[in-house]
């Protein structure tokens, strides 16, 4: 189950950030949001390999944490989207999947004439949409 | 770092301390005792010997190869402690040890927070880690010590230490090795019992001499043998105690001595040290490492008997495969000291020792599958862990190292509880390696595994993760908060606040700045709790107000906070000066402040104050709009005003002769007038769901009074108008609701002359907390109205210099309406009052847009509106009023001698128009001179300021064609469409102006307007004749005997629509405005007209805003031009029908052509007519040369003489068979000549003659001629290069039916 889904922009700065949980622990998720960011600098700043991996935006398992498992992405913009999940044995299409989604919703979020580059999103839609992405994340991987 | 020898490292340091030869300590009491002199046990005493830099012992193991070992240490424990140490008493020392820290870390770490340092952290790690981990990590390590599966903690020698006090030392010694005295796991088979011995007899020197001393050493060295027994003499300083520079004790003693007080060591004197120092020396060099030598020699003959070769492993293997079934406890097989297998751990460990590690490390690996194989996992795991730091040391195979260590720890945290401690040990050691090559990100994760379960244990080793992230390259700051925040958490569930507040703190220095605001909230909040917690409120509410404004926490979070926050300020006592308090947000943007000089502003524009909840003084002075404008505003007011003030050399005379300093600091500095407030407006935000109760809010000022130089301050005194006769600040308390935002105006009002400065405004939130927000210190937009081109610095826009009370003129217009449709006309009346009791005078008054208002007359003040504007049958003076009252932009004079002062207040009226439709912001400013001489401001000016709202109304258009058939007459369409929504009007009169037009109804009013009113969006046109009235060459003469028609009724005949006269004054006046606004390029034309349509509205509808409804409206409309088609304009005269008997002769028709010149000079025309018709209508067709310029107009066809013959070319162009005739043959021909050249002077007519032949009957286009004319180029009347100078016309359609007479 994806317990949290988060969009970080360009100075690190939460641009949205949604847990799916029911617990209390939004400030749990913040701190693993927050602190993969690190994991992504790491990434982007020492790319294992050229290559195949040059123009990935898909950044993979960025750490596992507790029970959970962390995965990021990154635009070319380089805003930062990342995925907490509890599911332990994940597919990495599974995740390249639920990535291509939630960058077209991302991309459609911003792209409202309204919605201010850099600022929180605070999108209805966006938010909605999302759900719908996660919610069905999880039935693509359970079956 | 690869290139750093190993040893040097923190862990090959450790290491060298740690892993080093054990010796044994057996003392007597006395011995004790004697070393108790000094504050020190007898281990103690000896302790700071034990390690030596430079030992320079040369060593010879397995190999034959000898090298010399340099630095050696020894350890030291009683017998006593040779054991497992009490693990419970250990977790209380550290506990302790951990409290202390914080409370001294807590002291010392200041109010100001810590900044993360990325330049030093690299340098050292452990500079700006704390201390408290070093130690801790060294006991824990040794809090692993003297387990039974590792071997370098087995005593290499036994030291026995009797006193010579002792009564038969002798047998005290063997006393010694009674069994019973022993440490358990000599007696238990783990260690080896048989330890070498060495036998020290210590000497109290205080006792006496040290003869009987000698005797016991002769015995002593009778019985053990001589090398074995050594004597010590200690206590030499016999009297005074020595105090010793640099104690070497003293870092030794961790734990609270019990005599503290007392010297440590005081009566050793400095050859106590040398001789403990060679003691040892000898100890270390004569002894220990020669047996160690030994042993391992003897060891590894051993090994490589049993276990070397080819032979012995195979048999070692068969062998263990046999054993395996049998012992499966969790612990493997027990081995006892002479087992084999613990002999070879012991062969690596006194090589590792002795540092010989290719020879550890061959053991090691011996061992190692031996133990995997039998399944004994701690000893698996021990060995592997000595593989792991020799690997380290050695610096051959980091990836073994590592490889290692990890198995090692692994197995030990497989094992539970049992390998607890060891992983631990294991854990900080591999860790150690992982920093020696700046692995730190690795570190960080095993400082997290081996976090265990004890909470404190987990608290410290989360913050040491947190340091390594820090310290990893690059510094993963976001990773080193959050375990900051973990470890923080977990040393609050212990109690350990302090360090709590610690690791908070520095985590602070991660998330500030940061929009992680949850986070930082947190972070804040618990920060704050804690403090509190500690009762330093102080510090706790410097915390919490980083939080108050926390818009995107739930409702209940931001009242756990703000609760939490008030509790704790009311937990101080008292009330709390918070200088950037940010509950309430204050918007500093819309920060302005009014103030008011020479300038003094009035308005009545109520809906600015709607937003103002608190309405201070009944003074209505009001700055309106946004002060965002303020700077473009001031530019405009000063552009209007530039006429009225006087010029600034007169204010150079003033600044010569008055008061010289006070204007001198005017160039730099705001004035204000006493006992007249200064304003300052600001905008308070809620940033909560919840509403928050603000009071008190008020500007801070400073005063201070010109005749005493002494400055008032009451910016931190909690007394508020302290200053109080100084000036009066003005209070203000309001409940601000969730989210709600709230415009303050503030005022203060200085009393007496001096300076005022304006330094911030201060409130208090929920009764408890004082908020202070300084204006200064974020410079706010330039927000201040400013007098003069030089900027004042930015700390000078909120100071002023205070003068002397002088009068203020308040002034308003009424009823001036917020809305009016366009065109509405109404007088209205300026009111001027002067509460003051010095008059003031020489009153001038200026309007920004005199389209809109204009100044009346004082004799109109009282005549009825709209019942001025009807025309007076009996005078036809107005016209000649009217011209004088119209001015240009120019300043407006009050009559001599006005003077305003006291309660009656001085009327003026004004006529207001709304011209246009739109938002017009309508100036005023009204200038007046103080009447008392001394003031410093010699003058003032009242700036009046109105939004008028003008919608839209008629729209009125007028299209103007010429007659055919009459020259100098015109055909008016008037299109009218009401573009109102509700409204009706009732269209009553069109009128041209001027004389020389005349104008009359084409259709009767009654057919044009059935229901005599435009209802909202009806469109309607109706036509006038227009005629040039023949007066106009006379108008020079004064009086024209019949007036001119030039006013049509729209509507029928009713008492009270009269005609309006539209040279009445301010008709006249405002029509001047619209001309000058709609002023066109043909400036001069004579030709132009003017039309003004009054209207007025036909139901009054209880539209609030229109409430007066006798308003009469009147649209203007200026330059139509009536020579749309050129200067030249003619009619050709002739018969329509005509009959002639054609059997006879052919027909002969003589016409006429007028011609008219309307321009102003004189033209050269010429007519020219051709024969062939076809020909021309070709041309007619395609060539167009001059068609009239109307053509482009939908539905307003230049169809000539439409009234009176339109059956006819109707006709006659909708029957092809008649215009084939036309054209078909020329059936008539021009007689005469072909073309006709004459002169026609200015505005004057010319008539020729023209004939033409017709031979058969029928009806004949007379339009083939052209008519030439020209102007001259540089004609007095047109200078204008737009104008044409020249034209080529083609002929109208004239038709001539030509019939056969009977």
């Amino acid at each position: 189950m994806i317990v949290c889904v988060a969009v970080v922009g360009h100075q690190n700065n939460p641009l949205f950030i949604q847990s799916f949980t029911e617990a209390d622990d939004a400030l749990k998720l913040h701190h693993i949001v927050h602190c993969s960011l690190d994991v992504v600098d790491e990434r982007v700043n020492n790319p294992k390999k050229s290559g195949p991996m040059l123009n990935e935006t898909f950044l993979g398992l960025l750490y596992p944490i507790e029970n959970y498992k962390v995965y990021g992405y990154l635009t070319n913009t380089k805003v930062k989207f990342i995925l907490v999940t509890t599911d332990l044995d994940v597919k990495d299409a599974d995740v390249r999947n639920f990535f291509r989604r939630f960058h077209a919703a991302y991309v459609d979020a911003v792209s409202n004439p309204f919605h201010v580059p850099g600022k929180k999103i605070t999108s209805r839609t966006f938010a909605e949409r999302v759900s719908t992405i996660v919610k069905s994340f999880g039935f693509s991987s359970a079956g | 770092m690869a290139t750093m020898d190993p040893l040097m490292t923190p862990l090959g340091q450790m290491l060298l301390e740690e892993i080093t030869p054990v010796v044994m300590l057996l003392s007597t009491p006395s011995v004790e005792k004697a070393s108790l002199k000094n504050g020190l046990s007898f281990l103690q005493t000896l302790t700071p010997f034990c390690s030596f830099n430079n030992i320079d012992v040369p060593v010879r193991t397995a190999s034959d190869q000898p090298y010399r070992l340099h630095k050696f240490k020894l350890r030291l424990f009683y017998a006593s402690d040779v054991r497992r140490p009490d693990l419970q008493v250990a977790k209380e020392q550290l506990k302790q040890v951990i409290t202390e820290a914080g409370e001294k870390e807590f002291s010392e770490s200041g109010s100001d927070l810590p900044e993360i340092n990325h330049e030093l952290s690299s340098s050292s790690e452990y500079q700006n880690t704390p201390s408290l981990f070093r130690f801790l990590n060294k006991e824990l390590v040794r809090v692993a010590s003297f387990s039974d599966h590792e071997a370098f903690d087995h005593p290499v020698i036994c030291l026995l230490a009797v006193s010579s006090k002792d009564e038969q030392p002798i047998n005290k010694f063997v006393d010694f090795f009674n069994t019973n005295k022993l440490p358990s796991l000599l007696n238990d088979g783990s260690m080896d019992p048989k330890i070498s011995k060495h036998y020290l007899l210590v000497h109290d020197n205080q006792d006496g001499p040290a003869d009987s001393a000698s005797k016991i050493l002769t015995e002593m060295r009778n019985t053990f043998g001589t090398s074995d027994c050594s004597l010590l003499c200690i206590n030499s300083s016999l009297d005074a105690p020595i105090k010793h520079q640099d104690n070497p004790w003293a870092s030794y003693i961790t734990d609270a001595s019990p005599t503290p007080s007392q010297d440590l060591g005081c009566f050793l004197n400095i050859d106590d040290i040398n001789e403990i120092k060679d003691l040892l020396q000898n100890l270390s060099s004569k002894h220990i490492i020669p047996n160690m030598e030994q042993k391992i020699r003897i060891l590894n003959q051993q090994v490589s008997a049993t276990r070397k070769g080819f032979k012995n492993q195979i048999k070692n293997l068969w062998w263990r495969k046999g054993k395996e079934d049998g012992a499966d406890s969790l612990n493997g097989p027990t081995y006892n000291f002479n087992s084999i297998e613990s002999q070879i751990r012991l062969l690596g460990d006194y090589a590792f020792m002795l540092r010989d590690y290719e020879l550890a490390l061959s053991n090691y690996r011996l061992i190692s599958t031996d133990y995997k194989i039998d399944k004994a996992w701690k000893r698996y795991a021990g060995v592997q862990e000595m593989m792991g730091l020799t690997y380290f040391i050695l610096d051959q195979s980091r990836k073994e190292a590592e490889y290692c260590m990890e198995n090692a720890f692994n197995t030990y945290l497989k094992l539970g509880s049992l390998g607890q401690l060891n992983a631990t040990r294991c854990g900080l050691w591999w860790i150690e390696m992982l920093k020696a090559r700046d692995q730190y990100k690795e570190a960080a994760t095993v400082y997290f595994r081996i976090c265990g379960e004890d909470i404190l244990h987990s608290a410290v080793m989360l913050e040491q993760a947190s340091y390594c992230y820090l310290l990893s390259r690059p510094s993963m700051l976001r990773k080193y908060g959050f375990h900051l925040v973990l470890s923080g958490e977990q040393y609050k569930k212990c109690d350990q606040i302090k360090h709590a507040i610690r690791t908070y703190r520095s985590a602070l220095s991660v998330f500030r700045g940061t929009s992680w605001s949850y986070i930082n909230d947190h972070v804040h909040f618990h920060i704050g709790q804690w403090y509190a917690f500690l009762g330093m409120y102080d510090v706790a509410v410097k915390h919490m107000t980083e939080i108050l404004a926390c818009s995107h926490q739930s409702k209940t979070t931001q009242e756990l906070f703000l609760g939490d926050f008030l509790q704790i300020v009311e937990k101080t006592g008292r009330t709390f000066e918070v200088t950037k308090l940010q509950l309430p947000v204050i918007n500093i943007s819309t920060l302005r402040v009014i103030f008011e000089d020479n300038r003094t502003f009035a308005s009545s524009s109520a809906t600015l104050l709607k937003s103002v909840k608190h309405l201070i003084t009944k003074d209505f002075t009001w700055l309106v709009g946004t002060m965002d404008h303020a700077n473009t505003r001031e530019g405009l007011w000063h552009s209007l005003e530039e006429e009225m003030l006087p010029s600034f050399s007169a204010a150079k005379t003033n600044w010569l002769e008055l008061q010289s300093k006070l204007i001198l600091k005017k160039h730099s500095q705001n004035v204000c007038v006493a006992g007249e407030a200064v304003k300052v407006t600001i905008e308070f935000r809620n940033p909560l769901q919840i509403s928050i109760p603000i009071s008190n809010v008020t500007l801070v000022c400073k005063c201070s009074s010109s005749t005493e130089v002494r400055s008032n301050e009451n910016e931190s005194s909690m007394e508020k108008n302290n200053d109080v006769d100084h000036f009066m600040v003005s209070e203000v308390n309001f409940l601000i609701g969730g989210g709600e935002t709230t415009m303050i105006e503030l005022s203060v009002t200085p009393r007496e002359e001096g300076t005022l400065e304006i330094l911030g405004v201060r409130w208090k939130l929920s009764g408890t907390i004082v908020g202070f927000y300084n204006f200064e210190l974020d410079h706010p937009k330039k927000n201040i109205i400013k007098r003069r081109k030089t900027k004042p610095l930015p700390n000078e826009k909120f100071k002023f210099v205070v003068i002397k009370s002088i009068p203020k003129l308040q002034g308003s217009i009424h009823p001036l309406p917020e809305k009016a449709y366009a065109g509405d006309l109404r007088q209205l009346v300026l009111e001027l009052r002067n509460p003051s009791v010095f008059p003031v005078k020489n009153l001038k008054m200026k309007i920004s847009h005199p389209r809109f208002v204009i100044i009346g007359k004082q004799e109109y003040m009282n005549s009825d509106f709209p019942g001025c504007l009807r025309k007076k049958t009996d005078s036809l003076q107005s016209d000649k009023d009217a011209n004088s009252n119209i001015m240009s932009d120019t300043v407006f004079l009050f009559p001599e001698g006005t003077s305003v002062q006291g309660e009656t207040p001085f009327l003026w009226p004004l006529w207001f128009r709304a011209a246009v439709p739109g938002d017009i912001s309508l100036y005023m400013s009204i200038y007046y001179e103080m009447g008392d001489v001394s003031s410093v401001i010699k003058y003032r000016t009242l700036r009046l300021h109105y939004n008028v709202q003008v919608l839209p109304s008629l729209d009125v258009s007028f299209q103007i064609s010429p007659f055919r058939l009459r020259l100098e007459e015109f055909l008016v369409r008037l299109d009218v469409v009401n573009k109102t929504s509700s409204e009706s009007f009732r269209v009553c009169q069109l009128s041209s102006v001027g004389h020389q037009w005349e104008i009359s109804l084409v259709q009767a009013p009654d057919t044009i307007f059935p229901s005599q009113s435009l209802m909202a969006g009806q469109a309607i046109s109706c036509f006038f004749t227009l005629k040039k009235s023949r007066s106009f060459s006379t108008l020079e003469n004064d009086m024209p005997t019949m007036p001119v028609r030039s006013d049509v009724r729209l509507v029928p005949q009713s008492s009270d629509d009269l005609v309006y006269d539209i040279n009445s004054t301010p008709l006249i006046n405002f029509h001047h405005y619209e001309r000058l606004q709609q002023e066109v390029s043909f400036e001069g034309d004579l030709n132009t007209v003017d039309f003004v349509l009054i209207s007025r509205p036909f139901k009054s509808n209880d539209n609030p805003g229109f409430s007066n409804p006798s308003f009469v409206m009147s649209h203007h409309a200026c330059h139509f031009s009536t020579a749309s088609t050129g200067p030249i304009s003619w009619l050709v005269d002739g018969p329509q029908i005509f009959h002639h008997d054609f059997s006879a002769s052919f027909c002969e028709i003589s016409m006429k052509m007028h011609i008219h010149n309307s321009s102003g000079a004189t033209a050269f025309v010429r007519i020219d007519t051709f024969n062939s018709a076809g020909n021309v209508g070709h041309m007619n067709s395609v060539n167009v040369v001059q068609s009239a310029t109307t053509d482009s107009q939908a539905g307003w066809h230049d169809i000539t003489p439409v009234n009176e013959h339109k059956v006819t070319s109707n006709a006659v162009e909708t029957q092809p068979g008649k215009a084939l005739s036309l054209e078909s043959a020329s059936s008539y021909i021009w007689s005469g000549s072909s073309s006709t050249n004459l002169h026609i002077d200015a505005m004057s007519s010319a008539e020729i003659p023209l004939q033409i032949s017709v031979f058969s009957p029928g009806t004949f286009d007379l339009s083939n001629y052209v008519l030439n004319w020209k102007l001259p180029s540089n004609g007095q009347g047109d200078s204008d290069e737009t104008r044409q100078h020249s034209g080529k016309c083609q002929g109208y359609k004239y038709y001539l039916t030509v019939l056969q007479s009977t």
